[in-house]
């Protein structure tokens, strides 16, 4: 075990001689914090945090280890406590295990193994119940996505397809071709809209549930092949494209997450435009170097306001009436950035342009 | 108090494809005097707000819910805002994909939502608005 990964404990008696014997047995075993009164422990536990087992002696004289027990785990629920104490306190000792203040005791005189062993078990008992509040947290924000996930169904999903029902029930009383090619295209509109809803659905499951893969990430390759998808829509929409990539020396990270970052950036970049402006232009900036990689896009388009900029990221919102967002992009992004440990800047102006700043350290599992 | 009137109609809704079919839907009534359909309900408030009331005229306002900015819900609650002599030129009706049982409900605390209309709309249940 690395010294950073020692269980961490702490053992309270009034007495110094205890604990400095305390100390010199198990020190080498465990990171061992040391504490003469119930004050002084509560001192320690204020300062030092992952304390994971706390040992106690029952006999102190300003109070015994249950009412210091029971006083400290209102503050600090997390650590488990051990009492230790003499056969002549033992109804005292039932109570309290009963009561749940207390998860095992050592009766004295002690062993070093029955204190090992009880240490070890209760840092046992401590990381299941880390690791069950942790799932808990994760589970109930899963069901918090999902429950905004049915919720969005009703209108992202059944919004477009009753517009089709809509428009093929109106169809059938026109017999004008030209109604008929303008309502087509509108539908065509509407059918896009889902797919494109079903394709973040699925990135946000990839980038949610997925686990990373590092590889070896070449930006050239990586942006000429997201940037074929754009060129064309670029091209049709006079859109002026310019790409700058200087990659000094090999990059590791998570090819889909990277992918899913900067293809929902050049989506913005790409549809948010101010449909009347002569110029415009979308510009991409990839700069890796120590390690690092610095990602900017930016656009002369639509802009967001400032009123917005703090919500863009949020599942769900959007920011416009423009295009057909499924408030997802954004918030993909950001779950990306999150698991690769980066940041995420945006700069933007109302009918002037917005321009996003990515910095994403590179992975030190190096490459294989 | 419909009736005698000229009949004007307001679509609200973020789909270019649903303001589209309300119209011809509507248009196809052969009621209607004046259409107006606004993407974003915010301008149709601003218009609604700077528009005088006409004496001569009533105007249902169909509404969606869910759009970005403004949803339907905070359009509602601004329109009602506004002066008793506007607000009472109008009748508002929500029309909605939601099969939510909280937007639903929710209908019930706006005093100026007349109904909740499922969509699509169809001439069927538009015919119900100008019964």
């Amino acid at each position: 075990m690395a010294n950073g990964d020692k269980i961490k404990i702490l053992y309270i008696d009034d007495e110094r001689n205890n604990l400095n014997g305390f100390k010199a047995t198990f020190r080498f075993d465990y990171t061992v914090y040391l504490a003469i009164s119930a004050d002084e422990a509560t001192q320690v536990l204020k300062e030092n945090h992952g304390i994971s087992v706390i040992l106690c002696d029952q006999r102190m004289p300003d109070k015994t280890g249950v009412q210091f027990f029971e006083e400290i785990r209102v503050d600090y629920p997390a650590p488990v406590r051990i009492l230790i104490t003499g056969y002549t306190d033992i109804e005292s000792v039932i109570d309290a295990v009963n009561r749940g203040h207390i998860f095992r005791y050592i009766k004295k005189p002690w062993t070093d193994n029955d204190v090992k062993s009880a240490i070890e078990e209760a840092n046992k008992f401590f990381l299941t119940n880390s690791m069950l509040a942790l799932r808990n947290i994760e589970l109930q924000s899963a069901y918090d996505e999902l429950g905004k996930f049915a919720y969005s169904i009703t209108h992202d999903v059944r919004g477009p397809l009753l517009s089709i029902i809509g428009a093929l029930e109106l169809a059938e009383g026109i017999d004008d071709l030209g109604e008929i090619h303008e309502l087509l295209g509108m539908m065509s509109e509407s059918v896009r809209k889902l797919d494109e809803y079903i394709k973040n659905t699925h990135e946000y499951y990839k980038i949610k549930r997925g686990v990373l893969q590092f590889s070896e990430i070449d930006f050239n390759v990586l942006l000429s092949d997201i940037a074929a998808l754009f060129q064309i829509t670029g091209r049709n929409n006079n859109i002026r494209y310019t790409a700058k990539v200087n990659q000094q020396g090999p990059f590791s990270s998570d090819e889909i997450s990277i992918k899913v970052i900067l293809n929902n950036l050049m989506s913005n970049a790409f549809n948010y435009q101010r449909k009347n402006t002569e110029d415009k232009w979308v510009d991409v900036v990839i700069d890796v170097k120590d390690n690092k990689a610095e990602i900017s896009v930016s656009d002369n388009g639509i802009g967001i306001e400032e009123s917005h900029i703090d919500k863009i990221f949020t599942m769900f919102y959007r920011a416009t009436s423009e295009e057909n967002g499924s408030g997802l992009g954004l918030y993909n992004v950001k779950d990306a950035l999150a698991k690769l440990n980066g940041t995420i800047d945006v700069q933007s102006k109302v009918n002037e342009g917005t321009t996003f700043k990515v910095i994403i350290p590179g992975s030190s599992h190096g490459t294989k | 108090m419909v009736q005698n009137k000229k009949l004007n109609f307001i679509v609200i809704d973020d789909s270019k494809l649903d303001c589209f079919i309300a119209e011809k839907i509507i248009r196809n009534t052969g009621k209607c005097d004046v259409i107006r359909s606004f993407l974003r309900a915010s301008d149709a408030l601003e218009y609604i707000r700077e528009t005088k009331p006409d004496e001569n005229a009533h105007t249902i306002i169909l509404v969606d819910i869910q759009m970005p900015i403004m949803n339907g819900f905070e359009f509602v609650e601004a329109f009602e805002n506004l002066p008793g002599n506007v607000v009472n030129n109008y009748s508002v009706y929500i029309i909605s994909s939601s099969i939510n049982e909280n937007d639903l409900a929710k209908v019930h605390n706006y005093k100026s939502i007349k109904q909740f209309l499922n969509k699509p709309i169809t001439s069927n249940n538009l015919s119900v608005l100008l019964k």
